[in-house]
């Protein structure tokens, strides 16, 4: 005897519109749904190996051996005393500073000279742009020709001016140079476009007016253009720090040779880990060097996030 | 309706498709692939010249060759063997076997081909040795390389040379006279070309001289199987590692200066002309042939000192324990012991067959090169490295503080400096062999 009238049920359309209308009023519940299966993803792509690779960093694990004895902080305390590592890090900072300041400095020059000639401004970025997308191997091995120290084009042209044979790739000193230009070579032209970008978006009414105000060209880029700029510089220093602190193809096409007349064998940080790992077979220990590499890409970001935040 | 049959109709082909694979995972020895990899892809060829009389054994075995580069190929097998992905037949060099047998991953050789080892006169114990535990074979050995001396015939003739150097004093004699120097004293020409880059590869040839004047390798065999110890520090020897460095820094540095680092080196400078002597394996022969094809050389025997031999690789043909391919793997590594296919090794890759009783008289008359790498030399004395898990940690780092020490020139007649040296490079070597916990004192 209940005075309830029964409602006719909803068709289905209705009844998903108002699953959906919950579903986003609820918002974690709508944020669960959109972006689960992607952090499941980057999770298990991404922070799993991580992890992963922490845990393995306080073992001694030998890819080749059964047994895997946990030694703590033992691979960590090693890195104290294993000089070829230093040397790795030592190599990586200056060819990544180097690299890093090359690069972008000579691709905002660029970019500010190419913007002053439009009509020309995207063909030559193309070109520009031809190495970014040229594979590391075969550029390095073009540029292995050119660093030849007997038959390389850059020894002949110098040798015009009086400058005799240089060993190049062989040198200790001079590896890092040779190592520098190719990096910049390669990566030059990405910047000019990532710059070009963010000069084409500084209105052309507050250069005007600086003209107007009798600005000159440094001062418009000291006042105008670099602050405008700050975002689009701040992703390009860390996009580049990033590159170069993990620079390995070059380095290894380079100084490798199937004819047993290598290069100077010149250490960075990756080649070390992979030297270790699927050479040495110390993988535990390269997973330490690993956890020590991520720590500091991530210091330095921290430093460059804090260096150009907005004031 | 539609969509039903759509779903029924994949899922229907879905199970198809794993019932079709189901045969060709079955355990049946006689179908299926049999999977080789190599880390010397030059010696592919006889393996697919092997495959037609293979093929009629197992007419329903693919074999698959993969072939990579050296270190790469060495870092994938480490990386698939213990996972159970890697090939069914392990083609090893002699000092990455020790990885394979101290971690159980290496099936029983068969009786006949373990006889075949074992027998003294078919297969040099030199070579049996490292591949055997408790005089137990675990692979066949194969081919080998081995070191000796490429010297350049129309460089000798012009600086009235008559012969190759018969010892270490006469080699750096020859250098010095063979050396070709610019008007502003720069090296046009190498007497000889030294290895002075890549730690392992350097430690090598550093070993090489080291051998001849103390009858020792820097690293051997300790008295337990898989130690090993450094004999820098043995009595005499040290006296003698230090001569030698002073050696070479005299000749990278000052008037006796017979390399450069900024020259083309190793075979690709002896090749190009560019160096008058090299030290080198059988393979640079069919190298300097096709890149150098206006070179006329000769080889000849290191030149000796104290003792008199060369330094030896060699490659061990193995059956992983997990394959499911056992018995045809062992068949094929059967057939690759006849004489035409170690011709097509030697022919096709330089590298020398192992089988005594096999004969390359015929291929020795068309190719005198080969002279030094072939003959047997009585008082000649065949090395290998010592087997162990830490071999190329121990001479990579330790060949770095050698060839760190040839660009010092205020190591020049200073032997304090150079003795420093060679204890640093002992100390380096001992670090890690003990931190690999092979270390013999």
């Amino acid at each position: 005897m209940s005075g309830a009238i029964a409602t006719p049920p909803l068709p289905l359309s209705a009844r998903l519109a108002k699953s959906w209308a919950t579903l986003k009023r609820n918002h974690i519940g709508f944020v669960i749904c959109a972006l689960g299966p992607v952090l499941l993803l980057f999770g298990l792509i991404r922070l799993y190996p991580i992890a992963e690779t922490f845990r393995l960093s306080f073992y001694d694990y030998h890819i080749t051996r059964r047994s895997s004895p946990f030694v703590g902080l033992g691979n960590y305390a090693y890195l104290f005393e294993d000089s070829p590592f230093h040397d790795a890090l030592i190599n990586t900072i200056c060819f990544a500073a180097f690299a890093v300041v090359g690069t972008l400095l000579l691709a905002l020059a660029a970019a500010v000279l190419l913007r002053s000639i439009e009509k020309a401004a995207p063909v030559l970025e193309m070109l520009f742009y031809i190495p970014v997308v040229t594979p590391w191997v075969p550029a390095s091995v073009i540029w292995k020709w050119i660093f030849d120290p007997t038959y390389g084009a850059l020894n002949y042209a110098l040798s015009f001016f009086g400058i005799p044979r240089l060993g190049w790739l062989q040198d200790p000193v001079l590896i890092l140079f040779a190592l520098v230009v190719v990096s910049i070579w390669k990566m030059v032209g990405y910047f000019i476009v990532i710059f070009g970008v963010g000069l084409r978006a500084i209105p052309e009414e507050l250069l005007e007016a600086a003209d107007l105000d009798g600005a000159t060209a440094w001062q418009k880029l000291r006042g105008i253009v670099l602050p405008l700029l700050r975002p689009i510089i701040l992703f390009s220093v860390v996009t580049c720090t990033i590159i170069n602190i993990n620079v390995f193809a070059p380095v290894y096409v380079l100084t490798a040779s199937s004819q047993g007349a290598p290069a100077y064998d010149f250490k960075v940080l990756v080649g070390e880990i992979y030297s270790n790992g699927f050479v040495y077979y110390h993988m535990g220990y390269a997973g330490a060097q690993c956890v020590v590499l991520l720590l500091f890409v991530m210091s330095l970001l921290f430093v460059q996030f804090l260096a150009f935040r907005e004031k | 309706m539609k969509r039903r049959t759509v779903l029924a109709g994949g899922a229907g082909l879905a199970l198809a498709g794993l019932a079709g694979q189901r045969p060709a995972r079955a355990a049946d020895p006689m179908s299926g692939r049999l999977s080789i990899w190599l880390g010397y892809g030059e010696t592919a060829p006889a393996y697919q010249q092997a495959l037609p009389a293979f093929k009629q054994m197992y007419p329903n075995i693919q074999v698959e060759i993969l072939s990579f580069d050296l270190h790469e190929y060495e870092a994938k097998l480490s990386v698939a063997v213990p996972t159970g992905n890697g090939p069914d037949i392990l083609t090893l060099h002699d000092y990455v076997f020790p990885h394979y047998y101290d971690n159980d991953s290496l099936d029983d050789v068969p009786a006949d081909l373990a006889k075949v080892v074992n027998d003294p006169k078919i297969i040099d114990p030199v070579f049996r040795d490292v591949c055997s535990r408790e005089g137990k074979p675990w692979g066949v050995p194969w081919w080998k390389g081995s070191r000796a001396l490429f010297y350049n015939l129309d460089h000798f003739k012009e600086a009235g040379l008559s012969g190759p150097p018969k010892t270490m004093a006469e080699l750096w004699d020859y250098a010095e006279k063979l050396t070709r120097k610019n008007a502003d004293g720069s090296i046009s020409r190498a007497g000889i070309t030294l290895r002075l880059t890549e730690g392992s590869g350097g430690l090598q040839k550093f070993d090489d001289m080291y051998y001849v004047m103390t009858g020792h390798q820097i690293l051997e065999a300790g008295p337990k199987p898989g130690q090993v110890r450094i004999t820098l520090k043995d009595k005499g020897n040290i006296d003698a590692a230090v001569q030698l460095l002073l050696d070479y820094v005299a000749h990278l540095h000052g008037p006796k200066k017979v390399d450069d680092w900024a020259l083309k080196h190793d075979t690709q400078g002896f090749a190009n002309g560019v160096a008058s002597m090299l030290m080198r394996e059988d393979w640079a022969v069919a190298f300097i042939r096709k890149n150098g094809p206006d070179i006329h050389f000769g080889t000849a025997p290191v030149p000796r000192a104290k003792a008199w031999g060369n330094f030896n690789l060699v490659e061990i043909l193995s059956v992983s324990k997990i394959s499911k391919m056992k018995k045809p793997a062992w068949d094929l590594i059967r057939l690759l012991q006849e004489q035409k296919y170690l011709d097509t090794v030697l022919q096709e890759s330089g590298w020398v067959p192992l089988r005594m009783d096999r004969d390359f008289s015929a291929f020795l008359g068309k190719n005198p090169e080969y002279k030094a790498f072939l003959e047997p030399i009585p008082g000649y004395q065949a090395y290998l490295e010592p087997p162990n898990i830490a071999y190329v940690e121990a001479t990579t780092r330790t060949g770095d503080v050698i060839l760190a020490a040839y660009r010092d020139a205020s190591l020049l007649n200073n032997p304090a400096g150079a003795k420093a040296v060679i204890s640093k490079a002992y100390d380096t070597a001992a670090n890690i062999l003990k931190r690999s916990g092979i270390f013999a004192p």
